[in-house]
Parts: C-alpha cells; sequence; structure tokens
C-alpha cells in the first residue's frame, strides 16, 4: 500500500491511469508522515510539505522487518527488491 | 598559416557542450527505472564536471593566444548554453539529494506506528486493517507482511 499527501480523488485518478490495484492512503495533514519522521518541509513542487519517499516491510505483528531511504529521490527502491525482502520474510 | 588553425573545429567547445547536454538529459533514464539507477546520479555529475573542463580548454583555445580571432561569438554563446546546462545538472543533483535524515522513522525490528485514513473512495483504512484477509489472499490466510510505500505525491 501506498500514503502520500495527495488527496483521495488526486490518488484514484492515479490508480485509475497507472493500474494500480493496491490500496493507497492520503495524508493531507502529513500526520502520519511526521509520525514515521518523514515529513520533508517544502519538498512539494509548490513549496508543499510532503513525504521523503521511504519503504517499509512490516509483518502481521506490526515489527517492521525491512527499509529503504532512497538518498535521491531520483533513485527508487526497485519492485524486485522489494519482492524480495518480502519472500525472505517465509 | 594562423587562418587554417582559427577554422579548425573548437572540438573542446563542443565535446563540452555534448556532455552538459548529456549530463541534463541522463535525468531522462530514470523514467525507465533502469538497474543501475543508483549511479546515474554520479554519472551526470560527472558529466557536468567533464564537461566544464572541456568548456574551459574551448575557451581558452579561442581567448588565450592574442590577436583577432573569428567565431568568437559562436563560442561564447555555446559556452554560454554549457554552463547553463552545467548549471541545472548540479542544481537537479543537489536538490533531488536535499533529504530529510529521518532518524525517528521506524527501523529493522521496531513496531509500525499505527494509523488510520482516507482510500482513494474516502473510506477510511488502518493499518491492522491492511493485515485483514482479501479477495487476493487464499482463505483463512491472511496477509504475512504489508508494503508501506511513502511517495512524494503530486502525481
Amino acid at each position: 500500500m501506498a500514503i502520500s499527501v495527495d488527496s483521495p480523488e488526486v490518488s484514484r485518478d492515479l490508480s485509475k491511469k497507472a493500474g494500480y490495484t493496491f490500496t493507497i492512503l492520503s495524508d493531507p495533514n502529513t500526520e502520519v508522515i511526521r509520525r514515521y519522521d518523514l515529513l520533508h518541509v517544502g519538498g512539494g513542487p509548490d513549496g508543499h510539505d510532503i513525504a521523503r519517499p521511504a519503504e517499509f516491510l512490516v509483518d502481521s505483528s506490526r515489527v517492521v522487518r525491512w527499509t529503504n531511504f532512497t538518498e535521491d529521490i531520483r533513485v527508487r527502491a526497485r519492485a524486485e527488491k522489494m519482492l524480495a525482502a518480502a519472500k525472505s520474510l517465509q | 598559416m594562423p587562418d587554417t588553425i582559427e577554422k579548425q573545429l573548437n572540438w573542446a567547445m563542443w565535446l563540452g557542450f555534448l556532455l552538459a547536454l548529456g549530463a541534463v538529459l541522463s535525468n531522462v533514464t530514470f523514467f525507465a527505472n533502469p538497474p543501475a539507477q543508483r549511479v546515474i546520479p554520479w554519472l551526470s555529475l560527472l558529466l557536468a564536471v567533464v564537461a566544464l573542463l572541456f568548456v574551459a580548454m574551448g575557451l581558452w583555445r579561442v581567448f588565450a593566444p592574442p590577436g583577432i580571432h573569428r567565431g568568437r561569438i559562436l563560442i561564447s554563446t555555446l559556452s554560454l548554453f554549457s554552463l547553463l546546462l552545467v548549471a541545472a545538472a548540479i542544481f537537479t543533483f543537489v536538490r533531488a539529494r536535499a533529504l530529510p535524515r529521518s532518524a525517528g522513522a521506524p527501523q529493522v525490528g521496531e513496531k509500525a506506528p499505527g494509523f488510520t485514513l482516507a482510500d482513494t473512495t474516502g473510506r477510511p483504512v488502518s493499518l491492522d486493517q491492511l493485515f485483514a484477509p482479501t479477495a487476493d489472499s487464499a482463505p483463512g490466510l491472511p496477509p504475512k507482511a504489508v508494503l508501506l510505500i511513502f511517495y512524494r505525491g503530486y502525481w
């Protein structure tokens, strides 16, 4: 699932356009983004506060098992890496 | 015959321009999500720095020797374009990496903070709910893990 500051409407359009089937949640007030200490102050295109890119794999006891914090917004977690992390939990 | 020298292509200047262009255009490759994307920012920076060296060489060639030389306007314009491209590449590099440290973010082995947020239909969804069995999972087999992806948004 994914979280951003985008409104449900914007996320719905993105989901439809890209064909995503996973859950996308909206955090327009950056409440959860701050709870995870991922606030990028003024990082949005119009100077709004947004989330820095970050990925967490959480197991069913809510324990974080794998994380990824990119150093460059252009470099993102690769799908095969995330799948490998998920498979390693078995 | 100094004339023949001046008519020669200022290869250093043109190479500098092409490298500067490459430094900026290398950013396009991120959209293709290449496996080696981690090295592309550094490659882009390297191209920009090498471009700068060649532009300096090209300028030196035209302006250092005494006397009147042809092509100064073309070379000056080209060097200006190259410098703007180099500046854009370096600015992009610095901006893309200006990220918060996120030292307080949950680490491996720690508990993921709970939350409830609206999904694309406006329905509130909690972290716990994400572990409930879904249409994709086999009956009675809830998801073993959930991948939380925080992204910048503004799509």
